[in-house]
């Protein structure tokens, strides 16, 4: 699909002109290089590698067998497991919420490239180049109901959709492998963004064409219930917080090919200020970001958390969740520039206790 | 700290005799070592290690003195049973039978307490990257793919990427020799002590940096090192075409939990683990010079940098809340100026491990880059040392890093003579 799609560095800029010209991509640019040194054609016919490699009568090469991952029959969505590594893993001996987050973007940029989108490095088809139009990520919304351990096999499936006239949604099932069990979902949504005026855009018919062929017709969605977590707006919250974090600093690790910082490190830095005493007793079950401004290398950030109580409580409904409210623990938050206070990210997290 | 670096003890869940009488049949027949200076088990114990998992022929040849190649290992599967004799068979059989026995009953224990229920053991094992234990026991490896979120700015796999295999590899040797005890840092016979490994010095050597998609092999394996202390070396390979990607040793030492003292290796411990040492290096040519303190380090041709403010995040920490190795090296690159980043890439580094430090750790990292050092071709290779510290004073990491200009051939580096 989209190569755009599964690169969630693109953001949504609210100042005009911000950002030198280029719109920064995920921390693959060896991404980037390995399309452009091998150019596809674009459609269905640009099959999986292991297809192809199978099709020609060769063996699947030690790469696509360890990827384990392929378009499925219908070509409409992508399917692949992952083991979780030891240093994926955190304090609670599971893999960690960044661990989940980083994996959902291996699988995204995976299935870009088994449908053969080849690009310069931003994702984009070449009628989107040809108006100088990118997509940037507006929302991502994560729930995972059993985190994996060290060793478990973890089996993502995405697909794309459109999502209204500008939009467009990546939608991901994690399974265990093991016994098919869901332990998780997410969905992210996208707009598309003239890169020089930093405009919002409709998707033309044209774009649309080359962009949605992959995708179901039939709306496909990870979170089909109503009320669910992944629409709920996040207010912005003008008391003080009862929980933050000052000065955290990118480091060189989080910055991708164009300098600025990825989607990843926005939820460590949300995590941050957390109280211990919630870390130690709960687990995250869903966390929901919408993407405001982006930052770089020299950029200071204060993480800051609100605790959400009342009406506004989740009901999302999900028979995953925790079945009790009481057990569940709620947050807002935000993080800002810590020169100018300027909002990066806001957010919403949900914990459940855990079962010590 | 190391609690997050898979100890490398191992244990043999069989007992005593049977190295014994495989040393003596070694010791009498030189001509059972194969090309490679390592002797040949009989095919039915590598069946059974196949399957067990664990170390099924407890007795380990130690080959004294024959360092053996191990980077013409490539392939390798099992090697070709040793011819037999009568000498041979009779004091084995029993033994072995019996020792059989015993480690397959700890072996089937060991096997239910792993989550991921195989139904194909062999093949699942291999494709989700498990890894194996090879070479009669005495190596474990395993390949991995490259992902995407572990390339750095330049396109290529990180260094920490990589010294995230070594890590997860030694973890999964000591797992596939069945004898993970509680954590990540000890064997069950040392967890019974409150003892644990920590590490005390690494050093890795990059030849050249693996991309996105290309497939890895990693081969580890321990050797003693000194009189109270262990190494464990690896090797990482691209499984393609063979070429060396890295190489890399470390130093560990054991240490008591509650009094966070060094500690003497029980002779428990030291039985179990030593006929899993195989003495082969690495690295042919360590760097065991001193690393300087900061303060000793005033000439004109050097130029220093600091980043402070450095904190840690809760993905940082393992499962006793310390920071991960690995991510020391993150924080050491943090002070080194962009400009040597652009234009370089690691060739080697050597790391010096003094204290752990934990989620409330406030860190400043130094680098000071020596502009004085030419190799044989004229190119500059650079020369950094580097310190990470508290900001209320006590050192954490120290390291020292040589830097080539990207695109250099390996044989180019030279490292230079004084520091």
């Amino acid at each position: 699909m989209l190569r755009c799609h599964t690169l969630p560095q693109c953001r949504l800029l609210a100042q005009p002109g911000a950002g030198a010209g280029v719109l920064r991509r995920r921390v693959a640019p060896g991404g980037t290089a390995r399309w452009g040194a091998a150019p596809r054609v674009s459609g269905v016919e640009a099959s999986s590698p292991s297809r192809a490699a199978v099709e020609g009568g060769e063996r699947p090469s030690m790469a696509e067998r360890l990827r384990l991952g392929s378009l499925l029959e219908d070509g409409l969505s992508y399917k692949e497991s992952f083991i979780v590594r030891c240093y994926e893993v955190g304090i609670n001996k599971t893999a960690t919420v960044e661990t989940i987050a980083n994996l959902l973007q291996e699988v995204g940029c995976n299935h870009a490239q088994s449908v053969g989108f080849s690009t310069d490095g931003f994702a984009t088809t070449t009628t989107m180049r040809e108006l100088g139009l990118i997509w940037v990520t507006n929302r991502m919304h994560i729930e995972i109901y059993k985190y994996p351990a060290w060793g478990d096999v973890v089996e993502i499936e995405t697909w794309c959709q459109e999502d209204g006239r500008i939009g467009t949604r990546r939608d991901w099932i994690l399974k265990d492998l093991a016994n098919g069990e869901v332990i998780g979902r997410a969905t992210s949504k996208w707009v598309m963004m003239n890169q020089n005026t930093r405009r919002l855009q409709r998707v033309s018919d044209e774009v649309r064409d080359e962009v949605f062929v992959h995708c179901p017709k039939a709306p496909r969605l990870a979170f089909p219930e109503e009320n669910n977590g992944s629409l709920k707006k996040i207010p912005i919250r003008t008391d003080p917080a009862e929980h933050s974090r000052l000065g955290l600093v990118p480091r060189r690790a989080d910055l991708d090919m164009n300098q600025h910082v990825n989607n990843v490190t926005y939820i460590g830095w949300v995590l941050e200020s957390i109280p211990q005493d919630i870390i130690d007793s709960h687990e995250l079950q869903t966390i929901t970001l919408d993407y405001r401004r982006e930052c770089q290398h020299d950029d200071i950030v204060d993480s800051l958390t609100y605790i959400e109580e009342g009406e506004e409580r989740c009901t999302n409904g999900s028979a995953f969740a925790a079945p009790h409210p009481e057990e569940q623990r709620q947050f807002l938050h935000c993080l800002r520039f810590a020169g100018n206070g300027h909002e990066i990210n806001r957010g919403r997290t949900v914990w459940r206790k855990l079962a010590r | 700290m190391t609690t997050s670096i898979a100890a490398s003890a191992f244990f043999s869940g069989s007992p005593a005799p049977a190295p014994v009488a495989s040393k003596n049949a070694l010791g009498e027949r030189p001509d059972s070592l194969d090309l490679r200076g390592i002797a040949a088990k009989p095919a039915s114990s590598s069946a059974a290690v196949r399957a067990g998992k664990t170390r099924v022929h407890a007795a380990v040849p130690k080959v004294n003195g024959v360092k053996s190649a191990v980077a013409d290992v490539e392939h390798e599967t099992m090697s070709s049973p040793a011819p037999r004799t009568f000498y041979n068979q009779l004091p084995d059989w029993s033994m072995l039978l019996a020792a059989i026995t015993t480690i397959f009953l700890a072996a089937e224990k060991q096997w239910t307490l792993l989550d991921w229920k195989p139904k194909r053991p062999d093949m699942l094992a291999d494709t989700f990257g498990f890894g194996r234990i090879i070479h009669d026991g005495l190596l474990f490896r395993q390949n991995f793919s490259i992902r995407s979120y572990e390339i750095g700015a330049d396109r290529t796999a990180s260094i920490e990427t990589l010294m995230n295999h070594l890590q997860e590899t030694a973890l999964n040797h000591v797992k596939s020799a069945g004898l993970l005890g509680d954590g990540f840092g000890s064997t069950p016979e040392m967890s019974k002590r409150d003892l644990f490994w920590v590490v005390s010095q690494m050093q890795a050597i990059v030849e050249r940096y693996p991309c996105w998609g290309d497939t890895v092999e990693v081969d580890t394996w321990v050797g003693a090192h000194g009189k109270n202390g262990m190494r464990r070396d690896w090797h990482i390979r691209d499984s393609v075409t063979g070429h060396t990607i890295l190489k890399a040793t470390s130093k560990w030492v054991m240490m008591n939990k509650l009094t966070r003292r060094l500690a003497r290796i029980p002779d428990e411990v030291r039985t179990e683990i030593e006929p899993y040492f195989f003495e082969h290096a690495s690295i042919a040519d360590e760097d065991n010079r001193e690393l300087p303190k900061l303060t000793d380090l005033k000439s004109a041709t050097v130029a220093k940098y600091v980043r402070t403010g450095l904190t840690p995040r809760w993905a940082d920490l393992d499962i006793n809340q310390h920071v991960n190795n690995v991510k020391y090296i993150g924080w050491i690159l943090e002070s080194a100026p962009i400009s040597i980043l652009e234009k370089h890439e690691l060739a080697s580094i050597v790391l010096d491990y003094k204290r752990e430090c934990g989620r409330d750790s406030v860190l400043q990292s130094h680098t000071t880059v020596y502009t004085d050092c030419n190799n044989g071709s004229g190119e500059t290779t650079l020369h950094c040392e580097h310190l990470l510290s508290l900001e209320s004073g006590p050192t954490i990491v120290k390291a020292r890093t040589m830097w080539r200009p990207k695109g250099t051939k390996p044989q180019e580096i030279m490292v230079p003579s004084s520091s």
